[in-house]
């Protein structure tokens, strides 16, 4: 009898994880669930309502300008992780390769950056933005997310670097690298896990931000798929059916791009632990 | 090895010359002016404005700490002060709890499913904020949601939308933000158990640690650098709190569920009062750099993803 129980316990625990997952999932199975009602259905306080109708997905892409607000964010959140990722890249490299005198004491400047909460930026970023005339462009964003977002990835990036085998360094060196060439070549082809994990990350980061999008886009054109579902809300106040089709639309890019990418995503976090 | 240690006088002399010229600083450049115009001038720029203050004919006069006298004197700041702590107090434990409980069963007791049930639990993370706050919303409405629906089922009652209620809005929130973080704390917790020197387990195990007394007495203690990076991003987290109240409550109902971000950005751009809304930013501020240096000096804790120790730096 002994001999079972592991068995059992694994079934066990399977079940009680897929119960806890189901119970989890209520929320987004729910917003998916009011998006495929009818109107007449759309406010029975049941979790699923039958039968299913796909008028609601059809209207809501026909007469909103979803394209408009995906680009939008793809454009921002790209832009994004490029900076973040380059510039974060090339810092850790000056810091745990070329050991740049000073470079340590900025290091450490720069990580103050991770206890600076938004609230107490976006107003003088507002102000600050207002100046260089970038109210309602991408820039605006892009460059105060590139700016919060690279001492995070400077983090990760550096310890990667710290814990790769300081003899490939040397030998790039000793055959005539410069510091440009050791970087390109040698430094990122090494920390790659570490460069896709810090991207995707800062990709969810961005394509989630609210607060200062949420001031510096007023205009329809340059909006996010993340400040548009107020508007939304109030539109379709009478017809959940239509809101919630739409909600479902906002959140599907990151949640098929997270389920994408989760593999390489997990498997930077997990080699950034080995190595500590 | 002993070719490259071999040659390393020569190194040495190389080393200046190729790598250490003034025109590797460059490689710092880009991050440090992205600090310098993003981060630091316009922190600079608020700590200065917080001490002026705009009077009725539009100069900007030196008040000194006035603005911050009416601030700290401002019920409302203690209210803020208040649900930011009970949501630091109840979010950071409880997302703990359950992420660390659920990443103990996914990886020490699943294979086949072990991908799945760590992508499934991570998705509310990346599930738009915006979106999020709309169904929670729908969740608790009264007559319509099902929070109240399927929670009779359990004999508890509500006769009204839990966020429209000053004495549970702040709560109702909290159970929104628990859920959509525990997915974080649980992958950070995957990170860490995945990781754990199969050594040491192997010897608890030989000692006869198993099952519930191995996860006391061995895993958690050697979890503890994630439970600390864990514990200084929660903490941060608080303070960056404001889409979910800004959405679901926008700090109501009369101030109740009001955090940081919301009284900021009341203060700022819906009053328009910048003198007092710059006030408010430097206290936040400086609430979160006392806060993270006391936890960085009594606990060291680091802030990296995995809960590596950053002893080098």
């Amino acid at each position: 009898m002994r001999r079972h129980h592991p068995a059992v316990n694994r079934v066990v625990i399977h079940v009680v994880l897929l119960l806890v997952l189901v119970l989890w999932m209520i929320p987004e199975v729910y917003t998916l669930s009011i998006g495929l009602r009818t109107p007449s259905q759309a406010f029975d306080a049941t979790l699923f309502a039958w039968p299913l109708t796909f008028d609601n997905f059809i209207t809501v892409i026909r007469d909103n300008p979803l394209i408009t607000f995906f680009l939008n964010s793809l454009i921002i959140t790209l832009s994004t992780v490029a900076l973040v990722v380059a510039f974060s890249s090339l810092f850790a490299f000056a810091c745990a390769v070329l050991n740049l005198s000073g470079s340590l004491t900025l290091y450490a400047t720069l990580l103050t950056t991770l206890m600076v909460p938004m609230a107490s930026l976006v107003l003088p970023l507002a102000i600050l933005l207002k100046t260089f005339g970038w109210v309602n462009t991408y820039a605006g964003l892009i460059f105060p997310y590139a700016a919060l977002g690279v001492p995070f990835a400077v983090v990760v990036l550096k310890a990667f670097m710290e814990d790769s085998p300081k003899e490939l360094f040397e030998a790039a060196r000793v055959d005539g690298c410069n510091a440009w060439q050791t970087y390109w070549h040698v430094a990122l082809p090494l920390v790659r896990p570490a460069l896709v994990f810090v991207g995707i990350w800062q990709f969810i980061t961005t394509w989630n931000e609210f607060f200062l999008a949420l001031i510096i886009l007023t205009r329809d054109e340059v909006k996010t798929l993340t400040i548009v579902p107020m508007q939304y809300s109030g539109l379709y106040m009478a017809n959940p059916g239509a809101l919630f089709a739409i909600l479902t639309l906002i959140a599907l890019p990151l949640i098929l791009l997270y389920v994408v990418v989760q593999r390489a995503f997990v498997r930077g976090l997990l080699a950034g632990a080995v190595k500590g | 090895m002993s070719a490259i240690s071999g040659r390393a006088p020569e190194l040495v002399s190389k080393r200046h010359r190729r790598f250490a010229g003034p025109w590797t600083y460059l490689f710092l450049l880009p991050a440090v002016a992205l600090f310098v115009v993003f981060i630091a001038y316009p922190i600079v720029w608020v700590l200065g404005e917080s001490f002026f203050s705009l009077d009725r004919g539009g100069a900007n006069n030196f008040v000194g700490l006035d603005t911050y006298l009416s601030v700290l004197a401002d019920p409302v700041f203690w209210v803020v002060v208040r649900n930011m702590f009970v949501w630091g107090l109840i979010t950071i434990p409880v997302q703990m709890i359950i992420g660390g409980t659920i990443a103990y069963f996914i990886e020490r007791h699943t294979d086949a499913w072990r991908g799945f049930f760590r992508t499934m639990f991570f998705l509310p993370v990346v599930t738009s904020v915006s979106v999020i706050s709309l169904v929670w919303v729908q969740i608790y409405a009264p007559y319509y949601g099902i929070a109240q629906e399927y929670l009779k089922l359990f004999g508890i009652e509500m006769a009204s939308s839990p966020i429209g209620d000053p004495s549970t809005a702040i709560y109702a929130l909290i159970v929104v933000n628990i859920w959509q973080w525990t997915g974080f704390s649980m992958l950070m917790y995957v990170a860490g158990i995945a990781n754990l020197p199969t050594e040491v387990l192997d010897a608890a195990r030989v000692d006869g640690a198993r099952g519930l007394r191995l996860a006391w007495s061995v895993i958690i203690p050697m979890l503890s650098p994630v439970t600390k990076s864990l514990l200084l991003l929660g903490i941060i987290g608080t303070l960056q709190t404001f889409p979910v109240v800004q959405l679901m409550t926008g700090g109501g109902p009369n101030h109740a569920s009001e955090v940081f971000g919301t009284y900021v950005f009341r203060t700022s751009f819906v009053l328009g009062d910048t003198g007092r809304g710059a006030t408010i930013s430097v206290i936040v501020l400086l609430l979160a750099l006392i806060l993270s240096i006391i936890q960085i000096v009594y606990l060291g804790a680091n802030l990296s993803p995995s809960g590596r120790r950053e002893e080098r730096a």
